[in-house]
């Protein structure tokens, strides 16, 4: 079961770096031209059109996270500390606060983006989402990384 | 969807107060309740496991949840004319300077 899960959870936060790496692009550096070029075609979505699919990702991979937290917590995170993995060990600690700190946000970040986009709102909604893109990113490179020296199964 | 503007003070101030509660909520570890992975139980507050580990996260999530919602919810109460007067940024700002809290607080972890 916990294999499963954490294949979930990996899968929903894939899911969920895509999409807020899309919209963050979208925000920071639309597309001006119309060229089909794979850079341009990455940052030309409309970012407000993830929004709703980001809050549904981020709590189920949170939620999904927050079940399998307690299985690292009982194995993996004891091969950490034997091992002295503090970096590792470190970095998995920031990562449980700062998903925390995105979810926190979750609700400004969703109300600044709903229709319609008020122009004036427009750093608001880059920052939020560039804090929220930040999250995802360490979520995912440090959950990867401590499942690399100990993953669950192994 | 028609949305009160009461909920952009809301949500402003749910960002930053729950980022600030639970900062605290774990650096004084106010749990609002404890697990414990080993034998699958909770306990109220900061109890102790009797066996293994015992696990704040999810209590400090409440505690911090708990202390945002009312504070955000007495803010939402300001007439309209103070709401349209709240930086937005607040929503983004205090939680990167909490985000910097976290950091410094883990620091001995990367200096190791």
């Amino acid at each position: 079961m916990w294999i499963t899960l954490l294949i979930a959870h990996g899968l929903a936060a894939f899911m969920l770096l895509g999409a807020v790496t899309h919209q963050t692009l979208g925000v920071w550096l639309p597309a001006r031209t119309k060229s089909a070029s794979f850079l341009n075609r990455l940052r030309s979505v409309p970012p407000a059109s993830y929004v709703n699919a980001i809050v549904v990702l981020f709590v189920a991979t949170m939620i999904l996270g927050g079940i399998i937290y307690t299985n690292y917590r009982i194995g993996a995170r004891l091969t950490l500390e034997r091992g002295r993995f503090w970096k590792t060990f470190g970095a998995f600690e920031l990562k449980e606060h700062i998903v925390t700190i995105g979810l926190g946000i979750l609700p400004a970040y969703w109300y600044f983006w709903r229709a319609p986009l008020r122009e004036e709102q427009a750093r608001t909604r880059a920052m939020l989402t560039t804090v929220l893109a930040f999250v995802v990113w360490w979520g995912f490179v440090v959950g990867h990384l401590a499942n690399n020296v100990r993953g669950l199964g192994t | 969807m028609k949305i009160s503007p009461s909920y952009a003070v809301f949500a402003i101030t749910f960002a930053a107060a729950f980022s600030v509660a639970y900062v605290f909520a774990v650096e004084y570890n106010w749990a609002l309740f404890t697990y414990a992975p080993a034998t699958g139980t909770f306990a109220p507050l900061v109890t102790p496991a009797a066996v293994g580990p015992a696990m704040y996260w999810y209590g400090w999530i409440a505690t911090a949840a708990i202390a945002a919602a009312p504070i955000a919810a007495l803010a939402s109460l300001v007439p309209e004319s103070v709401a349209k007067r709240i930086w937005p940024g607040w929503s983004w700002a205090i939680p990167i300077a909490v985000l910097f809290a976290f950091g410094y607080l883990l620091r001995g972890y990367f200096l190791r």
